[in-house]
């Protein structure tokens, strides 16, 4: 099997027995999120098991392109029983970049099964197939970062690194890729992350909480093998023509203003909105990544941190500071440290600053901290913020529950998600893309188990737009061709999914925008890898007429890696099989059609959008159609009506095949995909229709 | 064209049958076999080495790491992406400070070749094209005797080692990738999507200019330094 190693390995960390599974009785499922799902559902016989139960399985996978050199593709899958999700503990995957998923395969695995709970501190150590459980006393309570230090001298010896290094197949000059939980894992917290090198996490899903609960501290990957490609020559033809004509020109860039935002589009350049403290900055890149989107600092504060990871903490240090200080960058290390998932802070560092505000939090008050609050912005605030979630301190130990649920320790989950000062918005994650503005983002969501985080859509759809018409730019595509676009996608061809006007939101357009991107998300980026923050591609600046490598490109790897040749419909179908068995594994954890709701927020409280141009009004610019004209126009102020999101919900369900009463399955059409398995487990258990 | 394992002599000898057949006769002289080979010293005043005319030059605060050059110099040369098999290397600290974090390891092609006058076989299994000056390894002569390796200026060396057909291998600046068809380019020059790396026909002089700045302003407008 091309780009596979042929094994999979299989740890029981309670019995300490090391197996492996051949991963060509897999070969459908291809690798990443495909890979991960189906040996969930085969080896995880009690799906219902809670997040924080031995009996949790997780499934650790690297891309099915990893190891090759197509571009920005070194992407991890991991899966298993989330612990973050409110208030259920969905099955849910999540995923990382970094040099992880290559040295995985290089190692000489396609994925690792992680069964059962350790009776002590123990890390996994993998060398070029060699397999060995190990004792993480010494690492217990380490940070992230000292973790790898250790494990590092461990693994390479005090030859050290940057010098060659002998394994028993091959000679390297690497330092091993660990994967490992800090402090906050270990406590078992719901914001628990799981780290790799400086910056990149497994972050959503709280797995570093469900990898403290099975004590496990750490795995490191160390190989020197390769996987094969079908054809190595039109690989890297295929590479070389796609950065040609559709990647950056970092020496003649393009810069516009929604780039200096998101770099969420194949054409993607270092992004200087990350670590702005430091002018003496790296571009740094994932493995085989095109896009290089980390900064590396002068100071080493910020390293690998991008996006909310980096910024979190950023407009509190400017608030206090003026501006944006190293304070920013010190705040973006210390959660990748201590292994917390700052996303969550991001949004509800304001709901905490709120309840302080209105005198409900803070020293003396009723919910009673020492945290001192007048000192956000500063050092002092966010080390001791953190140090308590993560050690478990004082309310760090109801926060480092998840803020839904601290808020319901509080007495304060039904007040606060009503007004909406708390904004937990899908399953408790809190709000990313504002699904009243945004629909399909929470929609996709709320049909799904997490934060959908997918900005397949996302540039066009709203960044775009978004910086360009209150800062007086012209979008350098127009609405109506990202509309024609996206109607040239199989299997809708319906330009319609790009209208986002409130009398398009509840309709079954927009429910095949939400069932396109879930498709297309779980084949092309969370199956072959291939990462999000470069496709899919729609508009691209460095594009033909500014369109971007979707789907031409996909196909154009695809190919060339696996020797096949296949459609892009075929793709998306392959795709919607994947969904469909993680879609079965939510029914028999008992999901039903009722529990599928957003709060009461959210159809009640107006989303007025974001400002970024100073003296401009705040607003939330989308394609839509109005009177048979297509333009880029202001969706807020807007809330969600709740009779009309069933019937969306209603029309999703028979798009997807499903029973709307319900929102369980078919026989036929489980059986139509090829998921026979899958459909006798649910009905067995009387969840099929 | 296939891999080649390196095991066919083509004389009908094996390399292992070689290896075995110089020990033997080392054995034979009580270690004194060693002292037939002159020191690199003795090579390099003995014979001077035709000049390359074919050079990589990179800028170190340009890289990325995100190992893109290493993926295509690997696939191109033996057919699959493989870190150790890479005749670039680059050396990545996520938790250095930059540009301390980052070194892009790159063969020289050095004026004074001390891997050509250490190899045992030379012209033979470490040879310099006539026609461009390239220091190359073939593959199909060399005994994996490491000779080249230890005898290497930098660390670390810019000669990596498979160990499963135990032979070295070398930037051959792309003379010779029976996995990429082209001519006359260089796979991590291609590839690399931050323009890091630059091939040049002018011999470079030490280390200042094997590593220059290619950062100009473009970069500067991604809000990254130039100097």
């Amino acid at each position: 099997m091309y780009l596979c190693t042929g094994k999979i390995l299989r740890v029981n960390l309670t019995t300490r027995k090391i197996s492996t599974l051949n991963t060509s009785d897999y070969k459908e499922w291809l690798g990443g999120h495909g890979l991960a799902v189906a040996l969930f559902f085969d080896l995880v016989k009690d799906k219902s098991v809670g997040a924080f139960d031995p009996g949790n399985t997780l499934v650790i996978a690297p891309s099915y392109f990893s190891g090759s050199l197509v571009p920005a593709a070194c992407r991890t899958e991991m899966v298993g029983i989330q612990a973050q999700s409110y208030p259920y503990e969905w099955f849910t995957r999540t995923n990382v970049g970094g040099r992880f998923a290559n040295m995985c395969k290089y190692a000489g695995f396609d994925a690792i099964v992680l069964e059962g709970a350790a009776d002590k501190p123990t890390w996994i150590n993998i060398v070029d197939g060699d397999v060995e459980l190990i004792d993480a006393a010494n690492l217990w309570g380490l940070d992230t970062v000292d973790t790898q230090k250790v494990i590092f001298k461990n693994v390479i010896g005090s030859a050290g690194y940057g010098k060659w290094h002998a394994t028993k197949k091959g000679e390297t000059i690497q330092r091993p890729s660990v994967l490992t939980i800090g402090p906050a894992g270990e406590n078992r917290s719901r914001l628990g992350a799981v780290m790799t090198d400086a910056g990149n996490a497994f972050g959503q899903g709280g797995f570093g909480g469900v990898w403290g609960s099975k004590n496990l501290k750490a795995i490191s990957v160390l190989g020197t093998g390769s996987v094969e490609v079908a054809d190595p020559s039109e690989l890297m033809q295929a590479r070389i023509w796609a950065e040609k004509n559709y990647g950056a020109d970092v020496d003649n860039p393009k810069i516009n203003a929604w780039q200096e935002f998101i770099t969420s589009h194949f054409g993607g350049h270092p992004n200087r909105g990350w670590a702005p403290f430091d002018n003496q900055r790296r571009a740094s890149g994932c493995t085989g990544c095109h896009l290089n989107c980390k900064p590396r600092t002068s100071s080493g504060y910020g390293n690998e941190s991008i996006c909310v990871d980096a910024l979190y903490y950023q407009n509190w240090d400017l608030a206090k500071h003026g501006k944006i200080t190293e304070i920013t960058g010190y705040a973006a290390d210390l959660a990748q440290r201590l292994g917390i998932n700052s996303f969550e802070l991001h949004t509800e560092l304001a709901y905490l600053k709120t309840l302080y505000d209105k005198g409900v939090l803070g020293r003396g008050k009723k919910i009673d901290t020492d945290i001192p609050f007048d000192k956000m912005g500063e050092v002092e605030f966010i080390q001791q913020l953190l140090t308590q979630v993560a050690f478990r301190k004082g309310i760090g130990d109801d926060i480092a529950e998840g803020i839904p649920r601290a808020a319901e320790r509080w007495g304060r989950y039904k007040e606060d998600t009503e007004s909406g000062i708390m904004a937990a918005m899908f399953w408790g994650y809190p709000v990313h893309y504002d699904t009243r503005a945004e629909v399909y983002w929470g929609y996709a969501s709320i049909v799904g188990a997490r934060d959908i985080n997918c900005h397949d859509f996302n540039v066009p759809a709203y960044w775009m737009p978004s910086l360009d018409i209150p800062a007086k730019k012209t979008p350098i595509v127009t609405a109506e061709q990202v509309a024609k676009w996206v109607g040239e996608m199989p299997p809708y061809y319906d330009p319609e999914m790009m209208n986002f006007a409130t009398s398009n939101i509840y309709s079954v357009h927009m429910a095949r925008t939400t069932a396109w991107l879930l498709h297309y998300s779980t084949f092309w980026k969370q199956t072959c890898g291939l990462c999000d923050n470069a496709f899919a591609d729609f508009v691209n600046p460095y594009g033909p007429n500014n369109r971007g490598i979707t789907p031409e490109g996909e196909l154009k790897f695809f190919k060339a890696v696996t020797g096949r040749k296949i459609s892009f419909e075929e793709s998306l179908e392959m795709g919607r099989k994947m969904h469909n068995l993680n879609k079965a594994i939510w029914t028999l954890q008992g999901r039903h059609r009722d529990m599928e709701v957003f709060p009461d927020y959210v159809f009640s409280v107006d989303t007025e959008g974001t400002s970024y141009v100073p003296g401009e009004p705040p607003s939330y610019y989308m394609p839509t159609k109005e009177n048979g004209t297509w333009d880029y126009r202001n969706v807020v102020p807007r809330h969600l009506d709740k009779s009309k999101f069933e019937e969306w919900k209603t029309r999703y369900y028979e798009l997807e095949g499903w029973d709307p009463k319900t929102g369980w399955q078919k026989e036929k059409a489980l059986k139509d995909l090829g998921l026979d398995k899958a459909a006798s487990e649910l009905k067995a258990k009387g969840k099929l229709k | 064209m296939g891999k080649d394992n390196g095991d066919n002599k083509g004389n009908g000898m094996t390399r292992r049958d070689f290896v075995k057949m110089s020990t033997t006769v080392a054995a034979a002289l009580g270690g004194a076999a060693a002292l037939t080979l002159p020191s690199r010293a003795e090579a390099a005043d003995a014979q001077t080495a035709p000049a390359s005319k074919k050079f990589l030059v990179v800028d170190q605060k340009k890289c990325a790491g995100c190992m893109s050059c290493m993926l295509a110099c690997s696939m191109a040369h033996e057919g699959s992406s493989n870190l150790s098999t890479a005749r670039i290397q680059i050396i990545d600290d996520a938790f250095a400070e930059f540009p301390n974090d980052i070194e892009i390891a790159v063969c020289r092609q050095c004026a004074d070749p001390a891997c050509y006058y250490a190899c045992p076989l030379k012209d033979k299994a470490l040879c310099i094209d006539p026609k461009t000056g390239v220091r190359y390894i073939n593959k199909k002569e060399c005994i994996g005797c490491r000779k080249c390796i230890e005898a290497c200026h930098f660390t670390p060396s810019r000669i990596s080692f498979n160990l499963k057909y135990k032979v070295a291998l070398k930037c051959d600046m792309c003379q010779d990738t029976p996995f990429w068809k082209q001519t006359g380019k260089q796979a991590c020059v291609e590839v690399c999507p931050q323009n890091a790396i630059k091939f040049t026909s002018e011999q470079p002089s030490g280390h200042k200019e094997y590593n220059v700045n290619m950062r100009g302003e473009g970069w500067a407008k991604l809000g990254l330094p130039t100097d």
